[in-house]
């Protein structure tokens, strides 16, 4: 069947016709194979112009059409409605780029003529191969996985549950709550923590649009915005989550004792645990690295003492696969580690204390219930701070964390009412209070109590040694005077990094990582929630160092953006020109599975062939290029399509 | 051979390339009108078989032109564009093809000035070069 090719040449105002023989690119187009007619028009883009193709697809009876105009990021989209209102499908349409990429950019109007000749040459070359395609759509899912279940995670959960969306809170450790849930007091209000959070953790426990999944990891990833497998595996408690209900009668039996990480090690808990007082959800957990029964002996302790009959040793890890539309990911900070950096004694002289353990020593749920203590069991007379440790250097991270200097303030306020005799001195060389509230806190803190203040010469002019079981600072002021002083006790406030098992993370949801391992975001002024995927947001301390009130907002942003987009029963549109397989043909080579960034190509193990997932294709056509067999074929982009195009490019007679 | 003027083919990909040139055209940057171009979702769509049939065609010389290594829309595709090229550049050796009439580069949405560079530096070499088939 011979095509029927209408030419339209779009003289755009001056634009075009003033920079390129009209006349005769006309001549030259009417005379190519296929073509009933080429027309030049004054602005294609306009009304009439659109009009005027839709009146001469109709009239002439054309099956194909060629635009020589501006670029086709301009108004391909345009042309393509045209067709559809016509009756012709949208990629029967091809667009010869004569404005942007000829006429904008060719001094010699014979030059530019004969450039034209030739785009619009390929044009019509490959037009004439160009196949109907169908612009599909797909159900989207409208549920939502949170990953991290600290104060964004929570947030952006709570904001979700509010419009009925399900969410899939998925938490590693055994419950939630996050950083926050080992604060005793949140600058500015000095509010306590757990009136925070304790009431939005049970709206979280309790609501039944969310679906809380502690001790769980995710473990795999595919799909798309709109359309997410993911794998989780759950992790076995080895307690039954239904009649335990947080006694403690196992943990008192248990004869293992072994590091308490909630407490950052400061004291020991148990093999069988529950990770704090009031931790939610108050379950046991069997810590299976440590327990004695997991190695080989014969323990049953704590099986013996339970009242409920709820501990099961049977019990196995679960991978559970979630459909979803949208992932949130919160999964937070960890803090530098000081010990990196050894002239800050820290792990080799004892009470130097990172800002965490001294949130854990103050706290009334922390190894000394609250009671500010040294090692040897006595208060502390005099407490040195040290600011900026490991941040705001080039050998370590260039970054200021922004929240250590406000809660120092607050650990001066804490220690002062504990121990209202208390000397304390904070190392600093640089305040950051930003915003405001840290700045008024700060001046509150420093007026109301007698604290010393050092200016360094630089974040790390400063080191620490031991000297009759103190800590001796050697520091360099900002007078350039080096000095010592010494301390019974010194807190560190290391910067605030990404979290250790940040690359995992990374690699898991193929997302971009940054400075310091934190998340990268799209673009940190217009998308701050965005990930490097569509579809995959972060939230909180996992995308930067931030406070608790910027977390929230960042988790409920992220909810937002999910929201405004992922609307349940609202279909999502995907790509038409994907990659389809000829699945008879392939010879199983496999060469195409590893070249897919999609995951989109499985293997079928019966058949011994590949095939595509289209709703995983995004039509890049990297495995069309790679096919050994050629049996790929990359829609509106075919080898066939291609070649034609580079022949009218090369091949035609002017 | 003083008024040989050569062509120029280059596979552009959508997303950055493709957008780098639109951005030279709307700056008004010249360049020389030898250079056409056909554009691709993304540089690992260029089958080696695109370049030889541009030769084949009649080009005497081929540019494929890609987003910035880290900038991939496809996250990866090229990269496996960069390894092709690697290989391809020494094959059409083997044919009597120079190297300088092959050429890969990274132009991103915004280097205007870099692709009017490119295209203006390989036009000249292969210039000099004179026709591939002479």
């Amino acid at each position: 069947m011979t095509e029927r090719i209408g030419v339209y040449i779009c003289e755009c105002g001056p634009n075009i016709k003033d920079a390129i023989d009209l006349d005769e690119v006309v001549k030259f187009a009417k005379d190519l194979e296929d073509v009933v007619l080429a027309r030049p028009f004054g602005l294609l883009c306009s009304q009439e112009g659109k009009t005027f193709i839709e009146k001469e697809i109709q009239e002439h009876n054309l099956s194909r059409v060629v635009i020589a105009a501006c670029s086709p990021k301009e108004h391909e989209h345009t042309f393509r409605k045209v067709l559809e209102k016509s009756g012709l499908n949208p990629f029967a349409l091809q667009i010869a780029n004569i404005r942007e990429q000829c006429a904008w950019v060719t001094n010699d109007k014979v030059l530019a003529t004969e450039k034209a000749k030739a785009l619009i040459s390929a044009a019509i070359r490959r037009v004439v191969l160009q196949e109907p395609l169908t612009e599909r759509q797909i159900e989207c899912q409208s549920d939502v996985l949170v990953v991290g279940a600290g104060i964004a995670g929570i947030s952006a959960a709570l904001t979700l549950a509010q419009k009925e969306r399900k969410v899939y809170l998925v938490e590693k450790l055994p419950s939630i709550g996050g950083k926050v849930a080992r604060y005793e007091d949140l600058f500015p209000s000095l509010e306590c923590a757990s009136c925070v959070l304790d009431p939005i953790q049970d709206e979280v426990l309790h609501n039944e649009q969310i679906d809380v999944l502690a001790l769980s990891e995710i473990e795999e990833v595919l799909g798309y915005y709109g359309n997410f497998i993911v794998k989780v595996r759950k992790r076995a408690r080895f307690v039954d989550v239904c009649s335990c209900i947080g006694c403690g009668a196992c943990f008192e039996v248990c004869p293992v004792k072994v590091r308490n990480e909630y407490n950052e090690g400061l004291d020991e808990r148990k093999a069988v645990y529950i990770p704090y007082p009031g931790s939610l959800p108050n379950l046991a957990v069997i810590d299976k690295e440590h327990c004695l029964r997991f190695n080989g002996k014969a323990c049953s302790a704590c099986q013996e003492a339970c009242p409920f009959g709820s501990i099961n040793y049977g019990e196995e890890d679960t991978i559970e696969e979630l459909k979803v539309g949208a992932i949130i990911i919160a999964t937070g900070f960890d803090l530098f580690d000081p010990g990196k950096v050894p002239k800050y004694g820290y792990g080799t002289i004892e009470n130097v204390y990172t800002s965490l353990e001294f949130e854990r020593l103050i706290s009334s749920t922390g190894p000394t219930e609250g009671k500010l203590l040294l090692k040897n069991s006595k208060p502390p007379e005099k407490i040195a701070l040290v600011h900026c440790v490991g941040s705001r250097s080039m050998e370590s991270n260039e970054h200021c964390s922004g929240v250590c200097c406000t809660y120092l303030s607050k650990f001066a306020h804490q220690a002062k009412e504990k121990l209202p005799d208390v000397e304390i001195t904070q190392f600093f060389s640089d305040l950051c209070l930003p915003g405001k509230e840290a700045q008024v806190f700060f001046n509150k803190v420093s007026s109301n109590n007698e604290i010393e203040f050092i200016r360094l010469k630089s974040p790390d002019s400063l080191d620490i040694i031991e000297q009759g079981g103190k800590a001796l600072v050697r520091y360099t002021d900002v007078y350039e005077e080096p000095k010592t002083a010494q301390y019974d006790m010194v807190v560190l406030a290391p910067a605030m990094v990404g979290a250790t098992d940040a690359a995992r993370v990374a690699a898991v949801y193929d997302i971009a990582q940054g400075k310091a391992g934190f998340f990268s975001e799209e673009d940190t002024t217009l998308y701050p929630v965005a990930s490097s995927m569509e579809g995959i947001f972060v939230a909180g301390c996992a995308q930067g160092p931030k406070d608790i009130g910027a977390s929230v907002a960042q988790g409920q942003a992220a909810a937002g953006k999910i929201l405004s987009r992922l609307v349940p029963g609202e279909k999502l549109a995907l790509e038409a020109a994907v990659c389809e397989i000829d699945e008879g043909l392939c010879s199983g080579c496999k060469t195409c599975i590893g070249l897919c960034s999609y995951n989109a190509m499985t293997f079928d193990d019966k058949e011994k062939c590949v095939s595509i997932n289209e709703v995983l294709c995004r039509g890049c056509g990297t495995c069309v290029a790679a096919c050994p067999s050629g049996v790929i074929k990359a829609k509106h982009f075919t080898d066939r399509q291609m070649f034609s195009e580079i022949e009218g490019l090369l091949r035609y007679s002017s | 051979m003083n008024d040989f003027e050569p062509k120029i083919v280059g596979f552009l990909c959508n997303w950055c390339s493709y957008e780098g040139a639109d951005a030279a055209g709307r700056a008004r940057k010249v360049y020389p009108a030898n250079f056409r171009a056909v554009k691709v979702m993304c540089t690992g769509r260029v089958d080696p078989q695109f370049v030889i049939k541009a030769f084949r065609e009649g080009a005497d010389g081929v540019m494929i032109l890609g987003c910035h290594p880290g900038d991939c829309h496809y996250k990866e595709g090229n990269f496996q564009a960069l390894k092709r090229y690697a290989v391809l550049r020494k094959v059409l050796v083997q044919f009597g093809i120079d190297e300088e009439r092959f050429r890969l580069d990274w132009i991103s949405a915004g280097d205007k000035e870099k692709f009017v560079d490119v295209v203006t530096k390989m036009t000249d070499s292969v210039r000099q070069l004179g026709p591939l088939r002479g």
